[in-house]
């Protein structure tokens, strides 16, 4: 499935110019229900076939594959724009792809936790300082054991 | 409350009534105090007891007993002294004094729906087999439809879990320690020459004599191994007659059926209008095996119900759609190959045929070696859990009512050259049951890897003949009752 690009015109013997470089994309997606540790789960273009999968992962990124299962999802047409007309959500395959010699697979972290810390300093820091005091204000007496001021004098 | 039912009409009446509130002596327990409730004894023995007792007391007491008539009490058998007599004796061991106390049958709550189950369990356990099975698979929900034969990757792991089997390699002690003496082995080489033969005509015929066109897309094993595994049951199950007594009152039966639903494990749904309910995971599982044996006696097992084994059944987090596996809503059937009433109830061997999908030929070419082996362990561990179980229910054991004994039956699978044995012990049904919640019996499996016959057929003559798969097969068919 390549793009028509002007190539010279081939007879016996040229050099072979020609590339074709399949316009099939495939996206690693973390999945939305857990999957087994063997299973790998991909988005890809909605023309690509389960042998396709295949042949992507095992001749670009020698990957060995086991087994592969495809869906169909379908998004929604039923949203409307500021015009009231229908807008479609594009739909979208999903290819499951089972390793082969016993590999795993772990969708990594991407978006880890990061502590923020201000400069020494700066407003931002002493923002942080000022709220941190008023929210220890607020808090009750400790020695009360969680009981509320209800209970008291 | 204190009868206050009975007290409270009597206060306003009578002194009657202030003198039993204060009695507080030596009295029948039952008697004086509210816990008569007023209906067992009428309030005149109340006043009799009280006044016998209190005859020694008090002269307030006389004043009341002077008021009943005396030839009451003066018989020694009155009903009303005979009535007091017993009271002794009842109260010295109190039964329950109240209803129990149950939670509801129809509120919408989650008590009330486990004592609908709990009851509807009581009543079927004093019910006939037949009865059992109609009660256990009449109500027809989605269930998982677990396929023996599968391209699943991993297959046999989950599967172990669905049916809590645990898989041992290797045979059992009884076939791989054979210590037999010198002069039956002669007889044994006779017999086993006769088989051998019996066996390699079978095979040239299917492959070598008879003259068989090519055949459509996987249709292989239908015209080359399928008749070949036919005559060779049918002529070892005959040829061994002799040997083995138990194989003449024995059924062998062509394309059985076998069927088995279970449940095991539970799931919240997740959406939809029964969304946030907890509801059982139900399986089913539909076989149809090459040919089976049936017996009329159970075979002997491979090891003791009670016994400490160290494999483990592996456990499975995930839910099992992941396998992946489909569900569906049709009849929940069990049938072990032939009805009820049928009187070889019990299971001896089944015989498989590896398909042309998964013949080892193709899954090499897939480039998938590893799963010939795990689509065999999981052929066997399904195939004979369905059968085990289903000759366990014929025989009146549920998932609330044990097996007492457990269940043994054997497997063979083969594709025509390479044959593997598997031996399946039942040892409990309750996999997850409300009278045995954490279960300690889990059933075993054993099993062989792929074991060759032969290497290959040329011009009438069959090369690489072992005599050890042959032997193995001649062993699992001799495997009889103790009887």
């Amino acid at each position: 499935m390549a793009k028509r690009l002007i190539y010279p015109i081939y007879q016996l013997g040229n050099p072979q110019l020609r590339i074709f470089r399949p316009t099939f994309n495939m996206t690693l997606v973390r999945p939305g229900k857990e999957q087994p540790a063997d299973t790998v789960q991909f988005r890809i273009s909605m023309e690509m076939t389960k042998f396709d999968v295949r042949n992507y992962l095992e001749k670009i990124y020698s990957v060995p594959v086991a087994a592969v299962r495809t869906r169909i999802q379908y998004c929604t047409n039923k949203k409307r724009n500021h015009l009231n007309q229908r807008v479609k959500r594009p739909d979208y395959k999903v290819a499951y792809v089972q390793l082969s010699q016993q590999q795993t697979f772990q969708f990594p972290d991407i978006f880890p936790e990061k502590e923020k810390k201000h400069e020494e300093g700066s407003v931002e820091e002493m923002q942080e300082k000022f709220m941190e005091d008023e929210r220890q204000r607020q808090k009750p007496d400790p020695r009360r054991g969680g009981v509320t001021e209800w209970f008291g004098l | 409350m204190r009868s206050s039912g009975d007290t409270a009409p009597c206060r306003t009446n009578s002194p009657r009534a202030s003198f039993r509130n204060t009695t507080t002596w030596g009295s029948p327990a039952g008697v004086t105090s509210s816990e008569s409730g007023g209906a067992v004894f009428p309030n005149s023995i109340v006043d009799i007891n009280t006044c016998r007792s209190g005859g020694g007391n008090g002269g307030e007491d006389m004043a009341v007993c002077s008021r009943l008539p005396l030839q009451r009490f003066l018989s020694a058998s009155s009903p009303r002294l005979l009535s007091c007599r017993n009271v002794q004796a009842e109260s010295a061991a109190p039964g329950p004094l109240y209803p129990p106390v149950l939670p509801s049958r129809s509120a919408k709550s989650k008590s009330a729906k486990r004592r609908v189950l709990l009851e509807f369990y009581e009543q079927l356990r004093g019910a006939e087999p037949r009865e059992k099975i109609r009660g256990l698979t009449r109500i027809q929900r989605m269930k998982y439809v677990v396929y023996p034969q599968t391209f699943a990757q991993g297959a046999d792991r989950w599967y172990q879990h669905f049916t809590k089997t645990a898989y041992l390699p290797g045979l059992p002690d009884k076939f791989t320690s054979e210590a037999e003496p010198h002069q039956e082995q002669e007889f044994e080489d006779a017999v086993l020459s006769e088989l051998r033969s019996l066996v390699c005509n079978a095979l040239l015929q299917e492959n070598w004599h008879m003259k068989k066109g090519r055949t459509f897309i996987h249709g292989e094993q239908k015209q080359y191994v399928r008749p070949f595994v036919t005559n060779i049951v049918s002529g070892l199950v005959h040829s061994l007659a002799r040997t083995n007594p138990v194989l003449r009152l024995s059924s062998l039966d062509f394309d059985p059926q076998v069927n088995f639903y279970w449940v095991h494990g539970e799931r919240t749904i997740p959406r939809g209008h029964r969304s946030g309910r907890v509801e059982p995971q139900r399986f089913q599982i539909d076989d149809k095996p090459h040919s089976q044996i049936r017996i009329p006696h159970q075979l002997p097992e491979f090891v003791p119900l009670k016994a400490e084994i160290s494999a483990e059944v592996p456990v499975i987090q995930l839910e099992p759609d992941r396998l992946p596996l489909f569900r569906r809503q049709y009849d929940n059937n069990i049938y072990i190959g032939a009805k009820l009433e049928d009187p070889c109830c019990y299971g001896h061997t089944q015989f498989h045929v590896v398909p042309d999908k998964f013949h080892r030929n193709k899954l090499n070419k897939k480039n998938l070696p590893g799963h010939i082996e795990v689509f065999l362990r999981a052929n066997a561990i399904t195939s004979l859990y369905a059968w085990t179980g289903a000759q366990a229910m014929y025989q009146g054991f549920w998932s609330e009512q044990d097996v007492s004994r457990p269940f043994v039956s054997q497997a063979i699978i083969t594709d025509g050259q390479y044959f593997s044995f598997f031996c399946y012990q039942l040892n409990t049904l309750a996999l997850s049951s409300f009278s045995t919640p954490n279960n300690p019996r889990k059933n075993l499996c054993w099993g062989t890897e792929s074991l060759r016959l032969y290497e290959r057929i040329t011009d009438g003559d069959v090369i690489g003949w072992d005599d050890n798969v042959l032997k193995l097969l001649v062993q699992f068919l001799l495997n009889k009752p103790q009887n």
